[in-house]
């Protein structure tokens, strides 16, 4: 029968506070995602908000140039439009009079709106943009000027006195000539309606890419909400279901370890009840499985409450400067009668003048001693454990590693060793026993003390698990580096 | 009787007319500066730009003014434009080119009116900037202003050879005379 390493019992603490770890694993799992999709969701949204503030400004700009080009250029063609009949009106009125001052008035206000027309022209002629306005506008022009001509001289005539000569030219030559201004006038007025209608369109075409884009961007943002909200309570989900799974394995590994020994003990018992064992050696052999089965039993338990005190996170004595030696060998103390009955042999080798470290002798013993326990257990063939420790001057550490030639960690399983009740299936497999929480124990242990736990490993070769441990500073600083310790820890 | 009175005012203008100081034209005379007339004296007969016509003699414009001539040589018709009633450019004209006071005129006016030797009477224009603009709309226009209120857009004349500013122009305002006139 395997002995089991010797573990100092812990106080005995809430399975649901054991437990903690896992679920704050779960948690952060969740807010991972979330903020992963949360960032995705910004970025999404930023970018179809980069996309809508480009189509606004275009919008802005195109509804600009319709208002500059098309609305105004139809406001000045509709004041040549007035001008114009102004000017012939005028014209016109000063054939209702012989008064020559008023014919003189008329005279001038019909000159007054030809200014209108012909200035109205030179700004059509600026602002054309194509040539077909540019024609539009030289045929205005030139039609504009022919009429004036012709109204000129039906002023002289009107203001001469001869308003039936007037009205003669007027009907001849004036009527003809403005309805070609007309026209004209017309013309340029549906260029710029076309232009209008054009431009229209365009920011249409625009508002409506704003608007495919505002819904793609509420549509994506609704989306990605949603998946972040789905894939919190999907791994919150996943975490309780696995927290379930564990507590199952829990039971499952603390009953199977209770169980085995109670089982030899009621044997045993049954056994001297029913006299079956009469004789000294029977009776002898009898009372040893039931002592070396109890106090297997007590160390199962000690393990379980070790954990649970590991979890809460509360270290049972306070922080001091201790040597590495005296470290490992209360360990190799510890562990002794372990190593010397699966028949192991153990080679330290301690580099000189390692500078102290902070911490609990009983708790960083405990690492130690359960990576040595992990060796023994997982060694078949070559029964030699290696306990080493050096210093990493570069960045300041003190590394004790226990190094086996036992069956290896695949690196499927290296992931999760440190989880608190994860068995490997291999180790199910080849039926060796353990509750899953000397690893999960060692780890915390390692970074009460604001260090860490980690592995280097070769299937079928063996593996090194290294406790790394930052070195003691100088005296003065002892307080506040136990204090910072203390919160690393807690944190 | 209203015949009666229009002699006895008129014979009073003539009276007064010749009583009159002449010291001012003397002056003008035997002053320095009499190689030039006095320009803001000066009645300037101005015609449409388009009006190839730059010199009339005394005799000719004369004859327009009463309307004797219909046509410019051009071919358009004349346009007389005269300043109305009581106007110091009107009695100057009425005085220097029509030789008739405002009563002669008129008379003169209907009688040729009504014999049909003028078809058009000249256009009564209420002051010197309608007439100016007057003769820039009318091609066939003519028409009398102050030196001072020509601008480019009419065209002014010599009379036999000379322009306002020139010494021995005939048109000028006589104020006094005028004015007295007009009392």
């Amino acid at each position: 029968m395997r002995k089991q390493p010797k573990f100092r019992a812990r106080p005995l603490l809430s399975g649901s506070t054991a437990l903690l770890g896992i679920q704050g694993a779960g948690r952060s799992l969740s807010r991972q995602v979330s903020i992963v999709l949360l960032v995705l969701v910004l970025v999404g949204e930023s970018g179809v908000a980069v996309f809508v503030m480009r189509d606004l400004g275009r919008s802005y700009a195109t509804a600009q140039r319709m208002y500059t080009g098309a609305v105004q250029g139809l406001l000045r063609i509709g004041d040549m439009q007035y001008d114009a009949q102004e000017t012939r009106r005028a014209t016109l009125y000063a054939l209702t009079t012989n008064d020559g001052n008023l014919q003189v008035a008329y005279a001038d206000q019909s000159r007054n709106a030809d200014g209108g027309v012909t200035e109205g022209i030179v700004q059509f002629l600026a602002a054309a943009r194509t040539a077909d306005e540019t024609k539009a506008g030289q045929q205005l022009a030139r039609d504009w000027s022919n009429y004036l001509k012709v109204r000129d001289e039906v002023l002289g005539l009107i203001l001469e006195g001869s308003p039936k000569e007037a009205v003669h030219l007027d009907l001849n030559l004036g009527v003809s000539e403005f309805e070609l201004v007309r026209n004209d006038l017309d013309k340029v007025k549906r260029s710029y309606d076309e232009q209008a209608s054009q431009q229209l369109a365009t920011v249409a075409e625009l508002s409506r890419a704003s608007m495919t884009r505002l819904t793609a961007a509420l549509v994506l943002g609704l989306g990605l909400g949603t998946v972040a909200i789905w894939a919190i309570q999907r791994s919150r989900l996943r975490a309780a279901v696995h927290l379930a799974e564990l507590r199952m394995d829990f039971v499952a590994a603390v009953s199977h370890e209770l169980r085995t020994p109670l089982t030899a003990i009621l044997t045993a018992a049954e056994n001297i009840r029913d006299g079956l064992a009469l004789s000294r050696e029977r009776l002898f052999e009898q009372a040893s499985v039931i002592t070396a089965q109890a106090v297997q039993l007590m160390e199962t338990v000690d393990q379980v409450l070790q954990f649970s005190a590991a979890s809460e996170k509360k270290l049972p004595h306070p922080l001091r400067e201790v040597r590495v030696e005296e470290v490992i060998d209360d360990a190799l103390l510890s562990t002794q009668s372990l190593v010397d009955e699966a028949g192991f042999f153990v080679e330290t080798k301690i580099e000189p003048d390692l500078p102290h470290i902070i911490a609990d002798v009983s708790v960083l013993s405990q690492c130690i001693q359960n990576l040595i326990a992990n060796a023994v257990k997982y060694s078949r063939v070559k029964r030699w454990i290696g306990v080493s420790a050096s210093m990493n001057r570069e960045q300041n550490q003190i590394l004790i590693s226990v190094h086996d030639q036992g069956i290896g960690i695949h690196d499927s399983d290296l992931k999760r060793i440190f989880e608190p009740f994860y068995r490997s299936p291999d180790v199910i497999g080849a039926k060796i026993q353990g509750t899953g929480l000397g690893l999960a124990i060692a780890k915390r242990g390692a970074e009460a003390f604001g260090g860490d736990l980690t592995v280097s490993t070769e299937v079928g070769i063996g593996s090194v698990f290294t406790v790394r441990l930052p070195v003691a500073k100088p005296a003065r600083q002892k307080a506040s580096n136990a204090e910072s310790a203390m919160r690393g820890a807690r944190a | 009787m209203r015949a009666r009175v229009r002699a006895v005012s008129l014979s009073a203008v003539i009276l007064v007319s010749l009583a009159l100081p002449r010291e001012p034209r003397a002056q003008a005379a035997t002053s320095p500066s009499e190689a030039r007339a006095n320009p803001s004296q000066s009645l300037a007969i101005v015609v449409n730009r388009s009006n190839p016509l730059d010199n009339l003699s005394f005799i000719d414009l004369r004859k327009i003014f009463l309307c004797e001539r219909d046509h410019w040589p051009n071919g358009h018709r004349i346009a007389v434009a005269m300043l109305d009633y009581g106007q110091p450019e009107r009695k100057t004209v009425l005085r220097l080119i029509y030789r008739m006071d405002e009563t002669g005129y008129q008379d003169f006016l209907l009688r040729e009116m009504f014999r049909g030797d003028v078809f058009i009477a000249p256009k009564i224009l209420a002051s010197p900037t309608i007439v100016r603009k007057f003769v820039f709309n009318a091609p066939g226009a003519i028409g009398y202003i102050r030196t001072r209120d020509v601008d480019q857009s009419v065209k002014v004349i010599r009379i036999d050879g000379l322009l306002p500013d020139d010494k021995g122009y005939r048109l000028q305002i006589d104020e006094a005379s005028a004015g007295k006139e007009s009392d």
